[in-house]
């Protein structure tokens, strides 16, 4: 029997001045991939930065790597939060960047990334591209950091890490912001990699797992414990049962018209490169819409144009809430009568307000806080911070807190003024089971009072049950409208699987 | 043409240095109606031209952009810049007719030519923007009399004028009417609606003048804001190579301190940024900083002067006409130097230890920002102006010099910042040169701390901290910074 691979005693762990890990012993042996579970803010990505030894090393995690390998001798940890730096080292960017072609050259190609990235760890060049092909990565190989959606950043940290093959490689949600297909592709990756010898320990919430997956613990009270599968449900999740706040209750205000969007012929294009084509897409006052397509199909750009965010919009023929665009209405008002939630909105949030700042900023749209709200919206906002179970962190800047909760107090920004149409997308990633559900719970009630929805949800298990249409994308082009009578099943052969139950 | 601000009397000349007034948020209740509905169009589509462009209209404006012939047929940057976010582009001959207000955002030495090339074809009664004073003062150019002649200038790069804009905020802005052409009494309108449509309005406004922005801008560019940096990091270069610090080390301690201690100034102003160094170390630069004052504060008078009486603006045209000698030649030298050919090395730096090892520069931009800030409002020009071109900008040229070095920064500002920059470099080495063989690795390149014990004598303490405190630009910052960014205290705290 050889050495445990890890083996860490009695760890005691911090996060912002919380213990969250007390005492906790885990032993890895040889052979062995673990899937890691637990709530938010349970300390699995704490415990995830400690066994990579990333800005602490502690002297009972030991690590005992394989001196017979050829794989690299390293613990890999690839972050559920992504990074990138322009040319000059600096990273202050902001959402709307990237749809400013003169603003994108700042950044590296992802080619040049990838090269900087093999030559630091020695790698083999032609080996990459398989990795590539497989995560739908290839074409996107001449564009630049920025340009980016949250799901092709993803991509490009798992490719990295796939290309490594370190021998201990440690992903913290990795499917965040991945389509079904990439998502099956990339357990056959890591089915792979584990079979040549590197050992998994995945961070997820997710069902549809590597088969290589053959232990599974979850951290409760800042313990390991071993569970099995089967004890792995989402039928026991409690689920919470507080009022809705009642000004979410009152009926939303309409604007006049009862058309929200009307879109015709619309095109984007950078360069040559055409990323929607001829779209055509109306939505009416209080329609519940699910918008689905691949990664890199077109849904961020299309939503951009909706929330004002992109420049293009004035070259195209569409009207947003009534109003032909660039008829002389200013990014604010149409702003103002949108709750917007998306995985770049998170990333490029101010990430030095506190919890309680960046709810505020809601009823202005801003990312951080620059004026005193007054009384009533500071009301409203104490009482959503209650009723998502932020009290204690109502003070506590973004940056100190786990994803989740930032995540549960942009939530709380989108919906705090009640708006009038609700875009989320992918609302739900980095979320635990039963705080899913709590959304989900509440957009539904929303919903009752004439909210119009457009919905973005690569996994179909957290797609609330209002939805009554859908609009799919593929490759910046609409491939078909249709009206749900029942929550949306995906079919196989749109690359979409159900969630076996 | 002859120097606007020489025609005038005594009289006239304090009125108009003397203008500002931090303008209160309820000046802009209006919006940007005063532009709503009419035709803007902005001359040239550089960093500022296109981002002001996407903010107004973003904010509900009409804005074209006109270039001129060549530009549009070679395609060049401008072109493509306006052309790929979906502007309308054309002609001087095409768009300047139709345009309400003109606003001309090209490079200070191109305003006589744009300027003469449009007037002709400009409508009765039409507006024309700047967001520089340099023409119409220094210049004296005479614009007709039915035309309003307005400035807005954002006290920002043009990317942050935009990434502010989009984040629901704004950049501090400066807006002034010139009394020689405000015919219909329109022109403070206009100026405020388009500070609301950049989202300027919500960081502050100053509502100034003409010759009061040229004459204080000029000032704060070539003293503390590019000419003091750059003489500075130099010398501080030169000092620890000579001394035996590792050059990559004090490579990266120059390029990057200016701004990590930069950015302690901006938050909290000159006590501030001291306060960042230990007790020992803060009386240190106190008392070098005092001793740079008294050395340095002849020449920040002499370019005061020249700046004022327009000596510095003829000689900067001579060169102009020269093809640009001297800027060409001075240039070259800058990239040249020891400090730019030698890379940052790959060294960590924690945030502190740029005070603690770089005590100089603290001593430095101590002495530079009050030094040009006394010089100014001695000269008449209003505090709150004064406050603008030294303590406020300082940090956003330190960041420049992070980016790239000295020739970056120099290729980042303006030529007119550049010619006064090299300027005053050159006269200040030689004057610093005694000071300078006092210096010893303790104040650059080493940890100021090491081997002393820290103990201060409490008296002397209380009476810098009280001297740092009560200094004039401490007390207008503190306001103003107040002010301007209304939240952004919050959201630091």
């Amino acid at each position: 029997m050889s050495q445990p691979v890890v083996h860490i005693t009695e760890l005691n762990l911090k996060y912002q001045h919380k213990s969250v890990l007390k005492d906790l012993n885990w032993t890895i042996n040889r052979n062995e991939n673990w899937l890691l579970c637990g709530t938010s803010g349970s300390g699995k990505t704490s415990l995830a930065k400690a066994m990579a030894g990333i800005g602490h090393s502690y002297s009972n995690i030991e690590i005992n790597f394989n001196p017979e390998s050829s794989l690299p001798a390293m613990a890999y940890y690839v972050a559920n939060w992504f990074q990138f730096k322009d040319l000059e080292g600096q990273s202050n960017f902001y959402y709307q960047q990237r749809y400013n072609k003169q603003a994108t050259e700042t950044t590296a190609t992802i080619k040049a990334e990838l090269e900087s990235f093999g030559k630091k760890h020695s790698l083999t060049f032609s080996e990459v591209d398989k990795i590539l092909n497989a995560l739908g990565f290839l074409e996107l190989k001449n564009s630049t950091l920025i340009q980016l959606s949250s799901g092709e950043h993803k991509k490009l940290q798992l490719v990295k890490a796939l290309w490594l093959k370190p021998q201990l490689l440690i992903l913290d949600l990795p499917y965040n912001g991945l389509d079904v297909l990439s998502r099956k592709n990339l357990n056959t990756l890591l089915e792979e990699i584990t079979e040549a010898g590197t050992q998994l320990i995945l961070i997820s919430n997710e069902t549809e797992l590597p088969s290589c997956i053959n232990r599974i613990a979850i951290i409760e009270d800042g313990k390991i414990v071993e569970i099995s599968a089967d004890e792995r449900t989402w039928n026991d999740i409690e689920v919470i049962d507080k009022p809705v706040p009642s000004f979410l209750s009152e009926a939303v205000v309409n604007s006049s018209s009862s058309e929200i969007i009307r879109m015709i012929n619309v095109n984007i294009s950078y360069g040559e490169k055409q990323v929607l084509k001829n779209i055509n897409w109306e939505v009416k006052a209080g329609e519940k819409w699910v918008l689905h397509g691949h990664n890199g199909s077109g849904k961020s750009t299309l939503l951009s144009l909706i929330c004002g965010d992109h420049p293009q919009a004035y070259a195209n023929n569409f009207h947003l809430f009534g109003n032909k665009r660039g008829s002389g209405e200013s990014i604010w008002e149409i702003k103002e009568r949108i709750g917007l939630i998306s995985p770049e909105l998170h990333w490029y949030f101010d990430p030095s307000a506190t919890v309680w700042q960046s709810i505020v900023s809601g009823f202005y749209d801003s990312s951080g806080l620059f004026c005193d709200p007054g009384y009533s919206k500071k009301a409203q906002t104490d009482e959503l911070i209650h009723y998502f179970g932020l009290d204690e962190y109502k003070n506590t800047l973004m940056n100190e807190l786990p994803l989740g909760k930032q995540r549960l107090a942009l939530l709380a920004r989108t919906i705090v003024k009640n708006p009038e149409l609700l875009i989320l997308d992918e609302p739900c990633q980095g979320l635990d089971q039963q705080q899913t559900l709590h959304f989900n719970k509440l957009v539904d009630e929303l919903c009752k009072n004439g909210t119009t929805l457009i919905y973005v949800g690569h996994f179909e298990s957290q797609i609330p049950g209002c939805i009554e249409k859908r609009i799919l994308l593929e490759n910046g082009e609409v491939n078909s409208v249709e009206i749900l009578h029942k929550k949306p099943i995906l079919t196989k052969n749109e690359n979409y699987v159900t969630r076996s139950k | 043409m002859s120097n606007y601000f020489n025609t005038l009397p005594l009289r006239e000349k304090l009125n108009q240095l003397g203008v500002c007034d931090f303008m209160d948020s309820s000046e802009f209740l209006d919006g940007v109606n005063a532009l709503k509905g009419k035709k803007l169009v902005i001359v040239g589509c550089g960093a500022q031209g296109l981002n002001q462009g996407l903010n107004l209209r973003d904010s509900g404006l009409n804005v074209a952009y006109t270039l001129r012939k060549e530009a549009i047929e070679g395609k060049r940057d401008s072109w493509k810049n306006a052309t790929e976010n979906n502007f309308t582009v054309g002609t001087y001959e095409e768009l300047i007719p139709t345009a309400d207000v003109v606003i001309n955002l090209t490079p200070d030495k191109q305003h006589t030519a744009v300027v003469t090339a449009i007037m002709p074809l400009m409508k009765q009664g039409a507006t024309l923007l700047y967001s520089h004073g340099f023409n119409i003062v220094e210049e004296g150019m005479q614009i007709r009399k039915d035309i309003t002649v307005i400035m807005v200038a954002p006290k920002c790069p043009g990317s942050e004028v935009r990434a502010e804009y989009v984040r629901g905020f704004g950049v501090p802005t400066l807006i002034a009417v010139h009394p020689e052409n405000d015919p219909e009494g329109k022109g403070l309108a206009q100026a405020k609606a388009y500070c609301v449509g950049t989202g300027g309005h919500r960081a502050g406004v100053l509502n100034s003048s003409f010759v009061a922005e040229v004459k204080s801008d000029l000032m704060g560019e070539q003293t503390i804001l590019c000419g003091l940096l750059q003489t500075g990091s130099i010398l501080s270069f030169d000092k620890m190579i000579e001394k035996g610090i590792d050059a990559g080390y004090a490579s990266k301690l120059v390029q990057y301190g200016v701004e990590v201690i930069t950015e302690a100034l901006k938050h909290g102003g000159v006590s501030g940024m001291m306060d960042r160094l230990s007790n020992v170390a803060k009386i240190k630069a106190f008392e070098i900083s005092e001793e740079l004052k008294d050395i340095m504060r002849p020449l920040f008078q002499k370019h005061q002067d020249d700046i004022m009486s327009g000596e510095f603006s003829r000689t900067m045209m001579e060169d102009w006409a020269a093809g640009d000698k001297n800027l060409l030649a001075w240039r070259a030298a800058t990239g040249e130097t020891a400090f730019e050919k030698t890379p940052a090395g790959d060294v960590k730096i924690g945030e502190q230890e740029y005070f603690d090892n770089y005590t100089l520069m603290v001593a430095f931009v101590r002495a530079g920002v009050e030094l040009a800030f006394e010089t100014m409002v001695q000269a008449g020009i209003k505090p709150e102006s004064a406050y603008y071109e030294s303590l406020h900008e300082t940090p956003l040229i330190a960041n420049t010099i992070a980016r790239k070095k000295l020739f970056e920064m120099n290729r980042v500002i303006s030529d007119t910042a550049e010619y006064g920059c090299y300027l005053f470099d050159y006269a200040c080495k030689p004057l610093l040169a005694d000071f300078m063989t006092k210096v010893d690795t303790d104040l650059v390149g080493k940890n100021f701390n090491e081997g002393k014990d820290g103990s201060v004598d409490n008296r002397t303490l209380i009476a810098i901290n009280e001297a740092l405190r009560s200094h004039e630009v401490e007390v207008v910052g503190a306001r103003l910074r107040k002010a301007m960014t209304a939240m952004k205290s919050i959201k630091t705290a």
